[in-house]
């Protein structure tokens, strides 16, 4: 993929403007009026220009996976869209890093990305899960300039990368996505709070059960790669203890864990065992 | 008898010349995602394995495609062998397609 810096400047303009630029009984035109083109090269200004129906499309594709992209009205999301860049996360990378700025913001598209804290720097533990209803990097439009949590892709898959400046620029410029980002942030206040109950009260069976259905909400694909240390850290337990909680549950033919590899095969049966956390949290900000 | 049988070679295009085409889209775009379509059917009926095709993103490569002088997209280009041409639009006329590659007989 190239740098965003190298990608082209998209320009609005309407048909009209563009014809009288081309010559009258030229291929171009024809094939313009014919509505065979989607942009014209604007040589003046470097900018490639779309075309009304190419536009449409570009961006109902960029943004229909993502919740928060696709609430936005047409303009907010054609403002973000030129500063959006596609790209491909692989399972177990580091998005962002404790303490270190945030230089970039994702918005998921079929990934997950799951925020860990440390305690002493060595014990991880999940605080947060991003997915394709949400946004990484949030603490922007907060206020803040560096994260307080390490991102680490948990499903590998696609997401919308926006650099950080463009992001605040974007931020400032579209009240929509203002409010959206704010709802976005209390949800987040809100799981944060009921997470540290489950964690206090709960048993490891059922917050198992519930980290499941919540990655599982979070990702399209019917497979979730989870090894046993990384359960572990979510869930701030032993490897051993995750053994002993997931074995009932596959027993039971609930799930299928085999090398790191989890499917859920009985989705109802899972939601029975998790705990009412999960109920409660899928409310506050309903991924479907 | 088996020059009865024989299918009439494309004229310009000789079994052992390949085809270099390049085409420059927008990337997702419908009117681009189709030109591809078009092509690549177009390709494996009369060209098989004698052709090269190069798709270009003008999203990604603005400046490479002006340099080359493209002015709207899907924009094709038959860059050898000589001489060259260009077609513009999705590809969906398969005979003006052809005629632009050199790749109609008289018999068609």
């Amino acid at each position: 993929m190239t740098s965003p810096h190298a990608r082209a400047r998209l320009a609005r303009m309407k048909p009209q403007q563009i014809l009288p630029r081309l010559a009258r009984k030229g291929p171009e035109r024809q094939a313009i009026e014919a509505g065979e083109i989607d942009a014209v090269i604007d040589y003046a200004s470097g900018n490639v220009i779309l075309l009304p129906a190419a536009r449409r499309a570009l961006l109902a594709q960029a943004s229909a996976g993502n919740v928060l992209l696709a609430a936005l009205p047409d303009a907010e999301r054609w403002r973000l869209h030129a500063g959006l860049e596609r790209v491909a996360l692989k399972f177990g990378e580091v998005l962002q890093e404790i303490g270190a700025p945030i230089r970039e913001v994702y918005f998921p598209l079929d990934c997950v990305v799951s925020l860990r804290t440390q305690v002493e720097g060595r014990h991880a533990l999940e605080v947060g899960l991003v997915g394709r209803d949400g946004m990484l990097g949030i603490s922007l439009a907060l206020g803040a300039s560096v994260s307080s949590a390490r991102a680490l892709v948990q499903g590998a898959g696609m997401a919308l990368r926006m650099n950080a400046m463009r992001f605040r620029e974007a931020f400032r410029e579209c009240p929509s996505l203002q409010l959206e980002l704010l709802r976005y942030a209390d949800a987040k206040l809100t799981l944060a709070r009921q997470a540290i109950a489950c964690n206090c009260f709960h048993t490891v069976e059922a917050r198992l059960a519930r980290c499941l259905l919540m990655t599982a909400d979070r990702v399209r694909l019917g497979e979730l790669t989870l090894t046993q240390a990384f359960l572990a850290n979510v869930l701030g337990v032993r490897r051993a203890t995750v053994n002993q909680a997931a074995g009932p549950l596959q027993a039971r033919r609930l799930i299928r864990y085999s090398r790191g590899t989890m499917r859920i095969l009985d989705r109802k049966g899972l939601e029975a065992v998790a705990c009412s956390c999960y109920t409660g949290l899928k409310r506050a900000r309903d991924v479907d | 008898m088996s020059r009865q049988t024989r299918k009439p070679k494309a004229r310009g295009a000789k079994v052992t010349t390949v085809v270099l085409l390049r085409l420059y889209v927008v990337g997702g775009a419908p009117n681009s995602v189709q030109a591809i379509a078009n092509l690549e059917a177009i390709c494996r009926e009369h060209l098989k394995d004698g052709h090269r095709l190069e798709v270009v993103d003008v999203l990604e490569h603005p400046r490479r495609a002006m340099a080359e002088g493209v002015i709207v997209t899907p924009s094709l280009a038959k860059l050898s062998p000589l001489p060259s041409a260009s077609i513009v639009g999705n590809l969906s006329d398969r005979n003006k397609v052809l005629l632009a590659l050199g790749l109609t007989s008289k018999a068609q």
